[in-house]
Order: structure tokens, then sequence, then C-alpha cells
């Protein structure tokens, strides 16, 4: 189960950090980078405190058939969420997350401040890369919470994954010096999502006693079901939406061609 | 009390934003629970995994399908 909790917090920790990045870098462009970095850092401090501090905690002194319900419930919840968003962007309802014109508005919205760049720390600048990293990151930091429920060592495993996905956008980042759009973020959601909703059942289903076949091989059963539901879904959105365009432009037509007749 | 419904809303929003999966995987954790503690319905605690695996589907389309349903979503192509 270890490989799977290291993915998956690894995947979603991808996913947000790709996000905080966009932030950090308009704000170390136009501000400075000193104001940047120091935002982030103490950003990845607190997250780091909450992890440490909230983690050890509940795994410490709360049963692990409470825990492995409260968070199977949880996981549920946030792993059908992102499931939903990523089904949702895929079959064309919603539009894709698009880092560049994040970044273009959010430049444009700090160099509207008129600042001139220095090299001194500004308050904004380390306001605006602590907050982005910290919103960002807080997912990130239920996500590794949350696999306590495999037990003290999720949380260790968890947390891997997750510095292991900073670090790498953090080297990323550092080399191309611009938003990384490239990384396939709905794709990432979309695995992350599948992923959480799976170990939300198989934790939840342990908590009422469930005895999954096959143990914890059972939770790559879990998830090609839940794949292969999710494709069912994206296709069938698909095909009513290919369906419902022709008819609402003919009815469009329809009606337009009507106000003319009636005209004299 | 205005302060304290932001702070409900947000992590109601944090958590889940979207109320049919509230709903949903509440009322297939509740069904489990019956299950699990009635001792009349003790037969079905066997087929108690797929009651959740079905549950956590049927959600999911429940939501994808409001989604679906919007009148914005109608007239998407």
């Amino acid at each position: 189960m270890q490989w799977a909790i290291v993915i998956a917090a690894f995947l979603a920790s991808a996913v947000e950090f790709v996000e905080a990045f966009t932030l950090v870098l308009v704000a170390g462009i136009t501000v400075n980078w000193r104001s940047s970095i120091v935002g982030a850092l103490a950003a990845v401090a607190t997250l780091a405190v909450i992890i440490a501090t909230l983690g050890v905690a509940i795994v410490t002194y709360v049963p692990l058939e409470v825990l492995r319900f409260v968070i199977g419930f949880l996981l549920l919840l946030f792993g059908l969420k992102w499931l939903k968003n990523a089904i949702q962007r895929y079959s064309g309802l919603k539009f894709l997350h698009d880092e560049e014109a994040i970044y273009a508005a959010n430049l444009e919205q700090a160099r509207a401040r008129g600042e001139t760049r220095g090299t001194r720390l500004d308050p904004f600048g380390v306001l605006l890369s602590y907050k982005s990293v910290l919103l960002e990151g807080l997912e990130v930091a239920f996500i590794v919470i949350s696999f306590g429920g495999g037990g003290a060592n999720g949380i260790r495993y968890a947390a891997l994954g997750a510095t292991a996905a900073g670090l790498l956008v953090i080297i990323v980042g550092a080399f191309v010096q611009a938003p990384l759009q490239k990384v396939p973020e709905n794709t990432l959601k979309f695995i992350v999502g599948i992923m959480l909703t799976t170990f939300g059942t198989f934790w939840s289903g342990e908590s009422f006693g469930i005895d999954w076949p096959f143990s914890d091989l059972f939770l790559l059963l879990l998830a090609a079901l839940y794949l292969a539901a999710s494709l069912l879904l994206i296709w069938a959105i698909r095909q009513r939406q290919q369906r419902v365009a022709p008819a609402t432009t003919a009815s469009e037509a329809q009606m337009l061609s009507q106000k003319k007749e009636a005209r004299p | 009390m205005n302060v304290i419904l932001k702070v409900i809303l947000a992590v109601y929003n944090f958590f889940v934003g979207d109320l049919v999966i509230l709903i949903g995987i509440t009322l297939t954790m509740g069904i489990l629970a019956l299950i699990h503690f009635v001792d009349v319905l003790a037969p079905l605690r066997g087929a108690s995994g797929i009651i959740l695996i079905v549950g956590v589907l049927a959600t999911l389309v429940a939501t994808l399908g409001r989604e679906v349903a919007r009148p914005e979503n109608k007239q998407k192509g």
C-alpha cells in the first residue's frame, strides 16, 4: 500500500505546487525574488507544522477504526470533488486550467500596483507568495494527514511523496522560469481523484468491518473500476453534448427564420 | 455571525463544495452504519462492499448529471 500512498501524495502535491508556483513566479518577477522566496518558504514551514502537529496528534490519539471512518469519509468527499472536476474538464463541461492565463492576469494585477523592483523584502511580495503556497498547500496537507488512515507510516510516506513533488516543481521551475503550462494538470487531477476515491472507499469500508478480497491488492481492482466508470462517464457526456449542440443550433435557426417571416 | 457563516462556508467549500456529493456519501455511510449495527439487517452485511461501491458511483453519476442538466451546459457543445 505504501507505494500507492507515495504516488497519490506525489501527484496531488505536484498539481497544487504547479498552481502555487505560478503565483510565486508572479511575485518574483513583479516584486523581487527575495520576497517571493521568503513568502514561499514561510508557507512551507507553516504547512510542515500543521502536518506535524495535527497529523501526529490524530494518529496518536484517535483509534484506528474511528480514524479510518472519518478519513475514508473525507477522502471520498475530496476524491469525488477532484474526479468530478476532471471529468467535467475532459468532457468539455468546464474549461481546462490555464496556467499561462492565470499568470498573465496576476502579473497585470501586480504590475498595476505601480511598484518598482528592489532587493528589500516587500510585504506585498511576501504575502502574495505566502498566501498562494499556503492555500494551494492546505489541500496537500490535508491529503498527507488523511493518509494517517494507513497508520503513522502512512503520513511519513505521503509526506515523502509531497516533498518529492515540491522539490521537482521547484527545480523544474527554477530552470524554466515560466508558468509550468505543459504539466498535464487535468490528467494528474483525474488520477489523484481516482486514487483518493479508491483509498476513501477502502478505508471507510474497513471501518464498517468489510473484509475486502485479496486484502491491499483490492485497491488496484477498485482503482480500475473507478477508472472504467469515469471513462464511461466522460464518453457519455461527450456524446450527449454532441447531440445537444446541433439540436440547439437548429432550434436557434428555426426561431430566427420564424422571426424573419413574421416581419412585414 | 457573519464571520462564523463565512468560516463554515470556507470549510464546506474546502472539503466538499458540492451538496450532491455530501448527501450521496452521507446517505451511503448511513446505510452501511444501519447494516453494521442493526441486527435485523445482518444478512446484508456480506453485500456491504458492493453497496459502498455502488453508492460512490451513484453519487458521481448524480453530481455529474446535475452539472449536465444545468441550462448553461445544455448550450455547450
